[in-house]
């Protein structure tokens, strides 16, 4: 038995690490830009790149040098000339690949949106010089800070790189471009930011929160995310677990009366009343019930969270709407059940009816119900979204709901990530008590 | 070689399994009833389609590039440019606002006079996408995983399965939300959320039966004469397990139907279009008014379609393969 369990546990490892992939990729693979989405386009990017260090974005996603700054916004000369649309004299043309033309005789300044903090950056530059009239190429001298170098003199197009330093008090330009002559026409220009070792990524970031237990900060509240979880994990449980427990009881005794029954207008009503309470949509059962039962007949307070009694509706409509589906499920458990050799010997030797059925049958059944139940036991935390939203009930759903709404990614995520490891759990749980109940299967 | 056997297979017929679930389903009139309500629904999204294409297409704005298949689609129709005539499901008329149902309106008017009846239809189409588009990603993804990890096993059959447990884990809704979130509000972020989650199921089912079907011995067979690991699994086993698919797609388009209304009720799905999960929402707090055609109608319809197809899938399952019962139920 205890090797049985260690082998379970040691498979948990491979699910926890794929649910921390699959949130990292979900959130910082394919999430684009999340500072964009949360603070908006009109957000300056000084503040961008504020919210992208505080949450790690700033760094390259699983290894490398160079990560991304805000500093100077990358240009897209096929549409638009970007920010150089700023600097006086610069000309742009989008036919043949889209560049930005810089004409001789001037120096200009790079339009960055804000001075770098201090650190390593890299600039990365695609040019050509064309010919001054008089047929020679110019020496154009790129200086950023300290740094200064000459480019390299070509017709066709290059790239060129410089990597310049940031002290914090450095002041006057950041970076200049001086064209005597010709023509200076950058086809991109791109300017990264040095990490602090090739390991230190988004990835590592993360992972490094989550062996924390740190989830980060809520960016709307400003408030930890872990906390704001254990204030919300009380009003869930105060909902669900009545819901389940309730909900269990009804649809089990409801399943052992279908058994009992089976094959009459009774159990037939069931089933066809269940299939009916499945088809519901879980919203109608809100809408309606608070129409009905809060506002008509004034039974139950309509909304708010205020005492006992204000949970009584939710719970009702919860346990109503989740009838349909357990009652289904757990009616078959029985009736698989009522099959087997082991009854029709209880039925020979001359137990009657409900013995048979409350002794033999409903122990037996215990197994694929205890599944069930174990199962089930994750939805107790995120307890349910749509009750939450519709009651005012302060819970993880609610808090949840509001994260979307909000596009706080740093909440969505770590509800997402607590809600699945808890059902990683709750799935070792089941297999446990399956071998501790069934011996057969710790020696598979 | 033909000839024979073609001649075969009319001596044979009338005892498939396909004939046999049909006979059986054909007796139930409940299942009889459920698939006249499917088939008019069908239509109705059909014709919900074709209005609304008719309207974009003759109407909207369209950027220069697809500038030539309106030009194209005025030809076919035979139709002017329609700038300006809005299709009754979008024509605001202030003067009739909230009017109960009558003759004109057949099921009303909502807050800005439009036809609620319309818009219902419209509500079907966009429905009916949902359940469809969504399969067509979904039961791809778990028919071929599901079917590469029962046949080959070894590793290809360990990352699989760690895949699907993987999957299976995420808290369901929420996970759909995040995913609509990070595709961007509207309808993709509902297919999107929506198909990439729902696969597991159909992908443990094939799995395992494609592991039962390698050992009989038509597959054996199969092999001994020199055919290949994808031709056997293609063309060999995939055939005689299109009914697990059949019975899947007939549970998971009324999921996905739910699961979209709650979406667009939440202000996560659909935006501006007439989805039934938007209509609850603007209707829900007229019915504290009394205003209760738009709730009444609208819900009564989600529960004539996902009723339908709920009993259409039972029986079909029954039929089809009756070892599911027990398993089928849970997901």
């Amino acid at each position: 038995m205890r090797a049985y369990i260690w082998r379970r546990i040691l498979y948990m490892i491979p699910m926890v690490f794929g649910i921390i992939l699959v949130t990292f990729f979900l959130f910082n693979v394919a999430g684009g830009d999340p500072a964009l989405m949360k603070l908006g386009k009109n957000a300056t990017a000084q503040s961008l790149e504020q919210y992208d260090a505080q949450r790690g974005y700033d760094k390259p996603l699983f290894a490398g040098r160079w990560g991304r700054t805000r500093a100077w916004t990358e240009m897209e000369p096929d549409r638009h000339a970007g920010s150089w649309r700023l600097v006086k004299g610069v000309a742009w043309t989008n036919t043949g690949g889209g560049r930005v033309v810089l004409p001789g005789g001037q120096s200009y300044g790079v339009p960055m949106a804000f001075r770098p903090r201090p650190g390593t950056y890299r600039w990365i530059m695609e040019y050509r010089l064309v010919p001054a009239d008089d047929g020679t190429l110019p020496s154009v001298e790129w200086v950023s800070g300290q740094a200064r170098m000459l480019l390299p003199q070509a017709t066709g197009w290059r790239s060129q790189a410089m990597v310049w330093q940031v002290v914090g008090d450095e002041t006057g330009m950041i970076s200049r471009l001086s064209v005597p002559a010709g023509t200076l026409e950058i086809r991109a220009m791109t300017l990264k930011r040095r990490n602090a070792h090739w390991l230190d990524s988004q990835l590592v970031f993360y992972l490094g929160q989550l062996a924390r237990g740190d989830f980060g900060v809520s960016h709307d509240t400003n408030e930890r995310i872990s906390r704001m979880m254990l204030r919300g994990i009380g009003p869930s449980l105060m909902l669900t677990v009545p819901i389940f427990f309730v909900g269990l009881v009804v649809s089990i005794s409801l399943a052992l009366l279908c058994a009992f029954f089976r094959n009459t207008w009774l159990d037939r009503f069931f089933v066809l009343v269940s299939v009916v309470l499945m088809s519901v949509n879980y919203l109608v059962w809100i809408i309606f019930g608070q129409y009905f039962l809060g506002y008509r007949l004034r039974w139950f307070p309509v909304w708010g969270f205020e005492s006992w009694r204000y949970l009584l509706l939710p719970v009702l409509i919860g346990v109503i709407s989740g009838l349909g589906g357990s009652l289904r499920f757990y009616r078959t458990v029985m009736l698989d059940e009522m099959y087997r050799d082991y009854v029709r010997t209880a039925f020979a030797k001359g137990a009657g009816r409900g013995r048979v059925l409350f002794v033999h049958v409903l122990r037996n059944a215990m197994i694929p119900v205890m599944t069930n139940v174990v199962m089930s036991i994750p939805f107790l935390y995120t307890g349910s979204l749509l009750l939450e939203r519709l009651f005012g009930i302060p819970g993880l759903g609610n808090m949840a709901y509001e994260g979307i709404m909000n596009s706080d990614v740093d909440v969505i995520r770590a509800v997402v990530f607590v809600g699945a490891v808890i059902y990683v759990f709750a799935n070792l749980l089941t297999d446990i008590s399956y071998a501790w109940v069934d011996p057969r299967v710790r020696l598979k | 070689m033909n000839v024979t056997n073609t001649t075969l297979r009319t001596e044979r017929g009338g005892n498939s399994l396909w004939k046999d679930a049909f006979r059986r389903l054909r007796r139930n009139p409940l299942v009889v009833l459920s698939f006249g309500v499917v088939v008019v629904f069908t239509l109705a999204a059909i014709y919900g389609s074709v209005v609304h294409w008719r309207y974009r297409i003759l109407d909207a704005e369209m950027p220069a590039r697809l500038q030539p298949v309106k030009q194209l689609a005025i030809r076919i129709l035979r139709a002017e440019s329609v700038r300006g005539q809005e299709p009754v499901y979008i024509r605001q008329d202030l003067d009739q606002r909230y009017q109960p149902p009558s003759r004109r309106h057949l099921m009303g008017t909502d807050g800005l006079g439009r036809d609620v009846f319309h818009r219902l239809v419209q509500g079907t189409r966009i429905a009916f996408q949902v359940g469809v588009i969504t399969s067509l990603i979904a039961i791809p993804i778990g028919v071929i995983l599901g079917c590469l990890a029962g046949y080959f096993g070894k590793r290809v059959d360990d990352v699989i399965v760690w895949l699907y447990s993987t999957f299976d884990c995420m808290p369901s809704l929420l996970f759909i939300i995040a995913i609509a979130m990070i595709a961007r509000k509207g309808l993709m972020g509902v297919y999107l959320g929506i198909g990439l989650t729902s696969w597991v199921h159909l992908c443990r089912l094939m799995r395992g039966e494609v592991l039962k079907h390698r050992q009989l011995g038509y597959v054996q067979a199969a092999r001994a004469l020199g055919a290949g690991p994808f031709r056997i699994l293609f063309i060999h086993i995939l055939p005689n397990l299109m009914h697990l698919v059949i019975i899947n797609f007939s549970i998971r388009f009324p999921a996905a139907v739910q699961t979209e209304v709650i979406m667009s009720f939440l202000g996560i799905g659909v935006q501006d279009e007439p989805s039934w999960g938007i209509m609850i929402s603007n209707a829900r707090l007229r019915l504290w008014e009394g205003i209760w055609w738009e709730l009444g109608f609208t819900t009564l319809i989600i529960l004539a379609v996902v009723l339908a197809f709920n009993l259409l899938g039972d029986a079909l399952r029954d039929a089809l393969d009756p070892r599911l019962r027990v398993t089928g139920d849970h997901d």
